[in-house]
């Protein structure tokens, strides 16, 4: 029972995941006066990858990496809180989950040393430096709100504590962490003021540049799973989680509200991206921290 | 099973495999011509290519089409034909206006080459001086039909006629070395055995 109950939820967050991917370019399209390709694009793209002859590899740990970034990712998945999922979830502290966040990035740091294409080197280097913005703003927010939920680190205790109605939602009650926290989530799906790690037309498309075929395919299954985790947390953090219908819907909502923002925005350069992570959003979330702490 | 179901397999799941590749083209441009100035109309919203799963993308190893838009100085070819050889199979190449043709404007110059299809295989060719926008959506129709109907083989084709290639690159370009091993690759693919 928990083998299958893990399976559906394999298979939801891949198809959730799919059809955000699909969204993306949906919208992006029809902000920009497009039709745009159809909702089902991501499914033809991975298709067609799988289905590639690719011959090339550049040696053990190219392959590898894949694996680890995958491994990675469905690991961090378990970890995410979901009360239709319960008993397969590995119910965790929050820092455990933005721990294993850093996996996929450093398993892709593997696989791009050994291709050593120097885009891809560029753009590893580049995603690791985004780290030092992002992870630091969404960490203080995840402690700041498990000090605000009785001081527990504990995931579901964190989702738990904004049940019964919107009104309890944490996006509500600390609306400086939410705004540093969507900032963040930014950052995080390297969404376009931080596009800097993918950066298409500046350096290929960065630390993907030396992956072809089926190693892209694997890459794009990676990421169907990385946008539902990591919008997941954003939706379990500030949104109060909720079933898995609602789980989804707010899931779909905050996507299509991020795309927006990443449409209208040009790309800011690393060192500048990383300025503007310690200007603005991790001030706001220290000034709500101090608010939690002193009140 | 018995050997024909086999073949009989094979061939549906090609099928499945061709229907898949048409929905979704990533084309690698390379515009060193001036032809490349009608791919901004077609891509965006007036004209909208991404409608068909064809979509523009930044490197050799990731797409499946090369756009070459107009005319290749000789030193440009050499260009092409490694970022041609880094492509990974079933990949396919669309010739762009006339210079690719027959040399267009520049039928007469010392420093261009005049057919595309004398050194990488050239699946379908664009006419025009420079192709409207529609005429290059037409043209990308055909090409996906062509996919559907199993006919876009002109990646073999360089497999197989290697040496003609071959020849016609030194021709123009004198020895040069490329990084793929050609025959080894080959039988990767299963063209040549």
């Amino acid at each position: 029972m928990v083998i299958l109950n893990g399976l559906i939820y394999l298979l939801v967050s891949f198809v959730t995941g799919l059809i955000l991917m699909g969204i993306s370019l949906k919208v992006t399209a029809r902000v920009q006066k497009r039709i745009g390709p159809p909702i089902m694009q991501p499914w033809f793209d991975i298709l067609k990858l799988f289905s590639k002859k690719t011959n090339i590899s550049h040696g053990y740990m190219m392959d590898i990496s894949v694996l680890m970034l995958l491994g990675g990712t469905l690991l961090s998945l378990f970890f995410l809180p979901n009360p239709y999922f319960a008993h397969t979830i590995y119910a965790a502290d929050i820092i455990v989950l933005l721990y294993l966040l850093l996996f996929p990035s450093l398993g892709m740091a593997m696989g791009v040393g050994e291709a050593a294409n120097p885009n891809g080197s560029i753009g590893i280097s580049r995603a690791l430096t985004m780290l030092a913005g992002y992870d630091f703003t969404i960490t203080i927010v995840a402690v700041g709100l498990a000090i605000a939920a009785n001081g527990i680190t504990y995931f579901p205790a964190i989702v738990s504590s904004q049940a019964g109605g919107f009104i309890h939602w944490n996006i509500l009650h600390y609306p400086l962490f939410a705004i540093a926290g969507f900032i963040a989530l930014l950052g995080m799906l390297g969404e376009k003021p931080f596009e800097v790690m993918v950066a298409p037309h500046e350096i290929a498309t960065g630390p993907m540049t030396e992956f072809g075929g089926k190693y892209l395919g694997m890459l794009f299954v990676q990421h169907a799973f990385a946008l539902f985790i990591e919008v997941g947390i954003f939706v379990n953090l500030f949104l109060g989680g909720g079933n898995i219908y609602s789980f989804i819907a707010k899931i779909i909502g905050v996507f299509i509200l991020l795309n927006f923002v990443n449409i209208v925005f040009a790309r800011f350069k690393t060192e500048e991206a990383v300025a503007f992570f310690w200007k603005y959003p991790i001030i706001l979330a220290m000034l709500q921290l101090i608010w939690v702490v002193i009140r | 099973m018995s050997n024909k179901k086999i073949v009989d397999q094979k061939a549906a799941w090609n099928h499945v495999y061709r229907r898949l590749n048409k929905r979704s083209l990533w084309m690698l441009h390379y515009c060193t011509g001036c032809g490349a100035v009608e791919l901004p109309p077609t891509m965006t919203s007036r004209w909208d290519m991404s409608r068909f799963g064809v979509a523009p993308m930044v490197t050799p190893r990731q797409a499946d089409i090369l756009l070459i838009t107009g005319y290749l100085a000789k030193k440009s070819l050499k260009r092409v034909i490694l970022t041609y050889e880094q492509m990974q199979s079933p990949k396919w190449v669309v010739g762009f206006g006339s210079c690719t043709i027959n040399g267009g404007m520049y039928w007469d110059s010392y420093s261009t080459i005049k057919q595309l299809s004398e050194y990488i295989p050239v699946d379908i060719y664009i006419a025009g001086c420079m192709p409207q926008p529609e005429a290059i959506i037409h043209g990308f129709n055909v090409l996906l039909d062509k996919i559907n109907n199993g006919t876009a083989n002109a990646w073999k084709d360089y497999y197989i006629n290697y040496k003609k290639y071959r020849e016609n690159q030194v021709k123009v370009l004198g020895e040069f070395v490329t990084n793929t091993d050609i025959e080894k690759e080959a039988r990767y693919y299963g063209v040549v055995k």
